[in-house]
């Protein structure tokens, strides 16, 4: 095999054994020889092979709890990830993440109206209110584009200050929202933290695809971005529709993002930080940097999960709490080791 | 022939023209010089050049034919311009050199051996080729000056347009930077850089165009231009006229 082959092997071999160990783990342990078999069980032809050595208790565990948990984890840390990447080089700012230009508060307000006005309570992650969340999204990203524009340009600089006006503005309401509702508050606050919890295969259903689809584009367009990255007289000069190239990775990176958000709540860190750790240790080149988040933002986010949900069993700490409590000295350590790229 | 000309052009950003009814003309094989005061419309001037922006009234050629014909994929192969500002994420020197190739092959493809072969060649011209696997961003000025001209070397292209590309270097760098450029066009390229350093300009360049306020003041090769009468009209600095003993070339010094 060659190099690149063999470090892709690599890192798919990692994934899957993490995804297995987490899907063993928990209140109650499922050994991993049972976890293989289970899954082993699901496959065609080769699946009524494997003889039934488990208990049916086991496997409604794995199949209908852990495993959508574990695969949502690793799409929505992927996804996250990735769109990173996306807005990184968009703005050309390595310190913008998936939500600053709208796409948490929007999703934060859309999810707050579905909790606060709408859907009854203690229906909190029904499927209906990643809709909510996702229009949410969508509409205040399109907002903060509108803003950004000067003489029918987008701008960074201009985008970036509308996000950050428009998430202000937005997190008022939702503050208003929860003061006016305040029965409804736990609700609304577990949301705002992120959480993998009670998650199933719907929410896998509702933000793999534009994932997956979003991944696919963002390689597409990797060696626009790379160029891209150089200014816009430059990259103009080498050929690449600047304005073009910008409007669509944003588009792409929000709506992997808000697909994500709008199924787990605001999962902060993971989209700022793993582009970030990464470009110090593997350069600026955007496809091979896209690729690597994805698997890397992938598995952070289910070892986050997965000590989320067992560290403190049977209590279940939202994992957006995990993710800055490990992710935040981390990236200090990064900042303090890495030598100073931007200056 | 003229590879590239410009015919009564103006632009302007809002409603005040920032180039206002310019016409030249750039020959191959050429070292041209842009000064002028800040504010003269010299970068917009370069802009207009590469189609990055494109004129409000007049019209820019490229070998007789209009720039609007032209694909911004086909521009890339005809025109490089080397902007003033840089943006710096961790590319090493390779990689920020082979974007130079990027219009060259596919957006899924990977560069050729030749391309790389045209990498390798631009670094050693420039004499960075020591400096393939450090990271852009970590260069001093001069270094990523050479890097950034290693580009658009290696774009191949026969119009290499600059801007600024001698300031914030020391002077064995600016007068390195010239000197290569120099040596580009006698290969044929039109060369065109901004030059804030009218002495740079009058030493290296075989044409210089005198740009005041939006308007084409005066061109011509600099012994005939830069005279103590347009330096103090175009400028506001009043010189004495004096010449490079062993060039003939005039220099401007207060």
């Amino acid at each position: 095999m060659s190099r690149p082959l063999r470090r892709w092997a690599g890192a798919l071999l990692i994934v899957f054994a993490a995804a297995v160990a987490a899907t063993a783990l928990g209140s109650v342990r499922v050994n991993v020889r049972d976890v293989l078999a289970i899954l082993a069980s699901r496959l065609p032809w080769v699946g009524s092979l494997i003889p039934r050595t488990w208990s049916a208790a086991h496997q409604a565990i794995v199949l209908q709890i852990r495993l959508p948990r574990v695969l949502l984890a690793l799409v929505v840390g992927g996804g996250l990830s990735a769109s990173g990447v996306l807005f990184q080089g968009s703005l050309r700012n390595p310190l913008a993440d998936p939500y600053i230009i709208g796409v948490s508060s929007g999703a934060s307000l859309g999810a707050a109206v579905a909790l606060l006005l709408v859907i009854p309570k203690g229906w909190a992650g029904y499927a209906s209110l990643p809709l909510f969340a996702f229009a949410g999204a969508v509409l205040a990203t399109l907002t903060v584009a509108r803003l950004g524009q000067r003489r029918g340009r987008l701008e960074p600089t201009s985008l970036l200050l509308a996000g950050v006006a428009v998430g202000a503005f937005l997190t008022a309401v939702v503050s208003a929202l929860m003061v006016l509702r305040i029965e409804n508050l736990q609700d609304v606050y577990l949301w705002l933290m992120g959480s993998l919890s009670g998650r199933t295969w719907v929410h896998l259903s509702m933000a793999a695809p534009y994932v997956f689809s979003g991944l696919l584009l963002a390689l597409w367009l990797a060696k626009d971005l790379n160029i891209y990255l150089l200014g816009e007289e430059a990259a103009h000069s080498l050929g690449v529709d600047v304005q073009r190239v910008q409007r669509l990775v944003l588009i792409i990176g929000s709506l992997m993002a808000a697909a994500c958000v709008s199924v787990t709540g605001v999962i902060g860190f993971v989209g700022l930080m793993v582009p970030h750790a990464l470009r110090l240790l593997l350069g600026a080149e955007n496809r091979r940097l896209i690729l690597h988040s994805f698997w890397v933002g992938a598995v952070f986010l289910l070892a986050a999960d997965t000590l989320a949900r067992s560290a403190f069993a049977p209590l279940e700490v939202p994992v957006g709490i995990v993710t800055a409590f490990v992710g935040g000295p981390f990236f200090i350590y990064l900042l303090k080791r890495g030598s100073s790229f931007y200056g | 022939m003229d590879k590239m000309r410009l015919e009564n052009v103006t632009f302007a950003y809002g409603a005040e023209p920032v180039v206002h009814g310019v016409s030249l003309s750039m020959k191959p094989g050429h070292f041209y010089g842009v000064v002028g005061p800040n504010g003269a419309g010299k970068s917009t001037l370069l802009k207009l050049l590469d189609g990055f922006i494109r004129p409000r009234e007049g019209t820019v050629y490229l070998d007789g034919k209009d720039l609007r014909t032209f694909s911004l994929a086909k521009l890339a192969r005809e025109i490089a311009l080397i902007p003033q500002s840089s943006y710096y994420f961790p590319f090493t020197v390779e990689e920020m050199v082979m974007l130079g190739r990027a219009p060259f092959y596919s957006r899924l493809g990977t560069p050729s051996a030749r391309d790389r072969e045209i990498v390798r060649a631009s670094m050693e011209i420039t004499g960075i080729a020591h400096l393939a696997g450090r990271l852009a961003s970590s260069l001093s000025g001069g270094e990523g000056q050479r890097v950034t001209i290693a580009r658009a070397f290696a774009q191949e292209t026969k119009v290499l347009l600059l801007d600024e590309p001698t300031t914030h270097l020391d002077l064995e760098h600016q007068i390195n930077t010239c000197r290569l450029l120099q040596r580009k066009s006698r290969e044929g390229v039109t060369v065109a850089a901004v030059l804030h350093d009218l002495n740079l300009a009058a030493s290296f360049c075989d044409h210089v165009f005198v740009l005041a306020e939006g308007r084409l003041r005066e061109e011509g090769p600099p012994e005939e231009v830069f005279k103590p009468e347009l330096i103090a009209e175009v400028f506001r600095v009043t010189v004495p006229p004096l010449h490079h003993p062993l060039t003939g070339r005039p220099i401007i010094a207060p």
